[in-house]
């Protein structure tokens, strides 16, 4: 089940907003099970600025490696070293212990380009459609 | 539009499993079922199984079979038992790699070719070519009638549908019943463990499956056959041999032998075997996280030396390996070398390619 509260993007990255403009982001569940098991995760310093949409870091599972790409622009504040020390959390607690990075956002008017849990629902269930073809 | 892609007769196990399914070689097959680390580790400690049944499967009989036989394959027949098997080897007049594949003498003028899904149609018109309008050859093709699937794993051999195969000789097979099933069992298979590969009817693949599956087999897809044929440092037709690579710089020139009569490829090979390669398939350890996937550069001060023919994460050793070409000079083990990695040079060193070897 996807999260409600949470904000998502086309590329299935998942994004939980905090208070005083910070939020955290990460995998969504399609996204990982897309991966298969993931053993590497490459993610920016803390202090880096990101890009909304733009590439942030790099998954690389068993089979394959995608680029990250960021739901937000703004500040890096914090990355998951526990998921970076053991990847697979990512595949087991996409939306809880497999976050990946906390950012400060730097306009908040970025997340109306975001989907909503209803928007991102009906877009999973297509990209799972496609998928099963 | 895409071709649509061919189904194995388990086909449906495949997708009631809800099995990721990918096109290899034209067949629909699962990558995974659930997780490829939990398959791969499956066949490592206990039993998987997979279907295999892209492999195809090719009867060569007749009073000529032996002799034509001779002629296209670098490894003599006449040095295979009846009820015995081999691996040999497909080269071109110039000496580049066809296919590898495992020959089965089934009686003395009756052979079973089992090989890769890879270039079958192109196989098959190499096979017309030689055999010609020879009556004394008769070429079949069993592959759509028939499912092969291969047992995996130290459990293998313990397994009570499989215990008529316990005495089985290495490389040896029998024909016989399992589950009540008529098959052809072989002692072979590509993951560097015991196990069994086994050839029966289309129609009875679904049965055979359920009865492996039932006594505790953990399905396996082709990630899991891949990582494990890696670890295990067994070459992928296609991947890290194929025309343009001869057997001698990947490592299988013994599969090569020139005590004997004319054979296609001999020629160029004799020569290839006279004046050395120079370059040579290794085995590499990557000294990160980051996995060298195929076709990346290796480097070496500065300058591309060679590419990565297959790479990954070895579950059983926990590090990334991985095939490469490199020159003569940079294959020794232990040689340093860097692998770019999506731009970014990653240090490497050559290791010996059997990564994983199963204990007795």
């Amino acid at each position: 089940m996807n999260p409600k509260d949470y904000k998502y993007t086309k590329d299935h990255e998942w994004l939980c907003p905090e208070p005083d403009n910070k939020a955290k982001m990460g995998l969504a569940n399609y996204a990982q099970s897309q991966l298969g098991d993931i053993v590497f995760l490459d993610l920016p310093q803390p202090g880096a600025q990101v890009e909304q949409f733009k590439k942030l870091g790099e998954v690389e599972s068993v089979k394959a490696v995608s680029d990250i790409f960021s739901p937000v622009s703004g500040k890096v504040l914090e990355i998951n070293q526990a998921a970076i020390d053991e990847p697979k959390l990512v595949n087991e607690d996409p939306y809880g212990a497999g976050w990946l990075v906390r950012l400060e956002l730097s306009n908040a008017a970025e997340l109306d380009a975001l989907m909503d849990i209803d928007a991102y629902d009906k877009y999973e269930a297509e990209a799972l459609a496609e998928g099963a073809d | 539009m895409m071709n649509a892609l061919k189904k194995t007769p388990l086909n449906k196990v495949h997708r009631d499993l809800k099995a990721r399914l990918i096109d290899f070689a034209g067949w629909e097959l699962p990558i995974w079922y659930t997780s490829v680390l939990e398959e791969h580790r499956a066949v490592r400690s206990g039993v998987g199984v997979f279907d295999v049944s892209d492999m195809g499967r090719v009867w060569v009989t007749g009073k000529n079979a032996g002799r034509f036989l001779d002629r296209i394959l670098t490894r003599p027949v006449q040095k295979l038992e009846t009820g015995s098997s081999m691996l040999n080897m497909m080269c071109l007049e110039d000496g580049g790699i066809m296919d590898d594949l495992w020959l089965f003498r089934v009686e003395a003028d009756r052979y079973l070719i089992v090989w890769n899904a890879a270039n079958i149609r192109e196989k098959h018109d190499w096979l017309s070519r030689w055999s010609g309008s020879d009556p004394d050859i008769a070429i079949e093709d069993v592959s759509a009638d028939t499912a092969m699937v291969a047992i995996q794993g130290p459990g293998s051999r313990h397994m009570k549908c499989l215990s008529g195969l316990a005495d089985l000789p290495r490389f040896g097979y029998t024909e016989t019943e399992i589950a009540g099933l008529k098959a052809f069992a072989a002692r072979t298979g590509y993951t560097g463990e015991d196990g069994f590969e086994i050839i029966t009817g289309a129609v009875q693949a679904l049965p055979l499956w359920e009865s492996l599956v039932e006594e505790g087999a953990k399905p396996c897809g082709l990630a899991a056959r891949d990582s494990l044929r890696l670890e295990a440092g067994m070459l992928l037709c296609g991947q890290d041999m194929d025309s343009s690579t001869n057997p001698f710089e990947v490592g299988l020139g013994w599969l090569v032998d020139f005590d004997r009569g004319d054979f296609v490829g001999r020629e160029a090979l004799l020569d290839i075997k006279q004046r050395g390669v120079a370059r040579k398939l290794i085995g590499f350890q990557v000294d990160g996280r980051e996995i060298a996937r195929p076709g990346y550069p290796i480097v070496k001060s500065g300058r591309e030396v060679g590419k990565v023919t297959s790479g990954g994460y070895a579950p059983t050793l926990d590090v990334n390996i991985g095939l490469g070409f490199v020159p003569v000079e940079l294959s020794a083990v232990g040689t340093a070398f860097d692998i770019m990695i999506r731009n970014r040079p990653v240090p490497a060193r050559v290791v010996s390619k059997r990564f994983y070897r199963r204990g007795v």
